[in-house]
């Protein structure tokens, strides 16, 4: 199978701010060099196939959010190498990227031309019926929208998209029951179409349920990749 | 993917949200410089022998000026502003400043569209000089949008750069003859108008706007030079922090 996603030897650093520099003031007022250097991810290698799926797995801060922007592209490597041959729908953590004061529709219109994508009459429809909200809720602006609602809209945007990895970033914590099976089962359709799925999430449960291999991060570095299941295990064991 | 949709989406939603919730919307546009233009004539309007005369110079100059001042002190926030879409969607940051640009040329475009409707009547006279305008209002628009990409950079890093433009701003207004003529600077501080770029740009709108006459093709070549070499400047510092601002916004 061939690898859609390679990761060699890659190292993610930051410029971090010590010193919360944010003004002039705070640059003359800070003793210590303002800006130092800190790396984020360590030496990260490994490949994602064709049809397979990858769970991510570590503790808060472990670097796992650094991962996913490295692997969507939207920050570039310090070293190593990134080989990406497919294409990629991040999906959307709660509200990322909703405008508060455009409706349900103009915010589907404006995400998905930010991805490059135009919005037909049979998207939109797919799109409200993922949702499973009505069009009298779509046309207010979303800032009327509870956290609920705004979950099920930005998921469903994300979702609409059509791409060979998909990457899905703790979706699971927000959205009521029904929702939440709503998504489990577009994963596992997707999944059966032959997709490639990147899924970060805190339950391992449902990382072994869904993933066929894993990746367990521990301070910016890979602790193990193996089998899901057993690195769901490894991860239950940090505790 | 074609990058011009995205561009597209940013400038379309950055001129909605404008003027959503504003009874005039749009009209603003016109507005602003049209009360601006009214303080003018009664403040500076002894320097004209006619009052047409006097309209049609500051008009001349205000228009380009408000481009100007609306882009740039829209892009400098937009990376801030733009930090979820920057932090989960993979699109060249260097399009947050640009949509600024692209949407305050749309409303340029409107109301350079009045100007000439409504111009004739204060003494422009249409001659061949105006295709000028088109290569200098490209040069213009690079030189603001290079402007607005070293703003919208430092403004991450440090939130002063936001407020000290918006201070910066009215000064540097008046250092450039938009509401007053040339002559009425005094030659001891000509060279600090000088130093002024927006004062060359004026100068080269007013040639065929103004003057009916062709502008200066040298100060012309010498403007698109510099802003050509400032762009590459500021592109290759935007180059360098781009990778950086995630942990800053």
């Amino acid at each position: 199978m061939a690898a859609l996603l390679q990761f060699r030897n890659v190292d993610i650093r930051y410029r971090s701010n010590e010193h919360g520099v944010h003004s002039i003031k705070d640059f003359f007022t800070s003793w210590k060099k303002p800006f130092q250097y800190k790396t984020i991810l360590h030496q990260i290698s490994f490949s994602l196939e064709e049809g397979r799926s990858l769970g991510v797995l570590g503790r808060n801060g472990s670097g796992k959010s650094t991962l996913l922007r490295a692997i969507s592209g939207i920050i570039e490597p310090h070293q190593g190498e990134i080989i990406c041959t497919a294409s990629m729908a991040p999906v959307l953590a709660l509200g990322v990227g909703l405008e508060m004061e455009l409706t349900g529709f103009e915010n589907m219109r404006l995400l998905l031309s930010l991805y490059g994508i135009k919005l037909t009459p049979e998207r939109r429809d797919a799109i409200q019926q993922f949702s499973g909200l009505d069009d009298t809720t779509l046309k207010q602006p979303v800032k009327c929208y509870s956290s609920g609602m705004l979950a099920r809209l930005s998921f469903s945007i994300s979702f609409s998209q059509d791409c060979t990895i998909y990457i899905i970033d703790e979706v699971m914590a927000v959205g009521d029951l029904g929702f939440q099976q709503q998504c489990v089962d577009r994963i596992f359709a997707l999944k059966q179409a032959g997709k490639s799925i990147i899924f970060v999430s805190h339950a391992p449960d449902e990382v072994a349920r869904i993933c066929d291999d894993a990746i367990l991060l521990e301070q910016g570095r890979i602790l193990s990749f193996g089998t899901a299941q057993e690195i769901c295990k490894k991860y239950t064991e940090l505790f | 993917m074609s990058y011009l949709t995205p561009l597209y989406a940013l400038s379309k939603r950055n001129l909605i949200l404008r003027y959503k919730h504003s009874f005039l919307g749009f009209l603003w546009g016109f507005l602003k410089p049209l009360l601006y233009l009214l303080i003018f004539l009664i403040v500076f309007g002894s320097q004209f022998t006619s009052t047409n005369d006097h309209i049609l110079y500051i008009t001349s100059g205000i228009i380009f000026w408000f481009f100007f001042a609306n882009a740039t002190t829209q892009g400098t926030h937009s990376i801030v502003q733009a930090a979820g879409l920057i932090k989960s969607i993979k699109l060249p940051t260097h399009f947050f400043p640009l949509a600024e640009i692209v949407s305050e040329f749309i409303n340029l475009f409107m109301a350079l569209a009045v100007y000439f409707c409504l111009m004739p009547a204060f003494g422009l006279q249409f001659n061949v000089h105006f295709f000028w305008l088109v290569p200098i209002v490209i040069v213009f628009a690079w030189f603001t949008y290079s402007v607005t990409l070293l703003l919208s950079c430092l403004h991450v890093y440090y939130r002063d750069v936001g407020l000290l433009w918006t201070t910066l701003q009215p000064a540097l207004f008046y250092l450039t003859p938009i509401a007053f003529t040339e002559e009425h600077i005094p030659i001891r501080f000509m060279f600090i108008i000088k130093l002024n770029p927006f004062y060359y740009f004026i100068k080269l709108f007013r040639a065929p706007l103004y003057f009916h006459t062709a502008p200066d093709l040298l100060l012309f070549a010498k403007l698109a030079m510099a802003t050509t070499l400032f762009w590459f400047i500021v592109n290759l510092l935007f180059k360098r922090m781009k990778n950086q601002f995630i942990t800053s916004i």
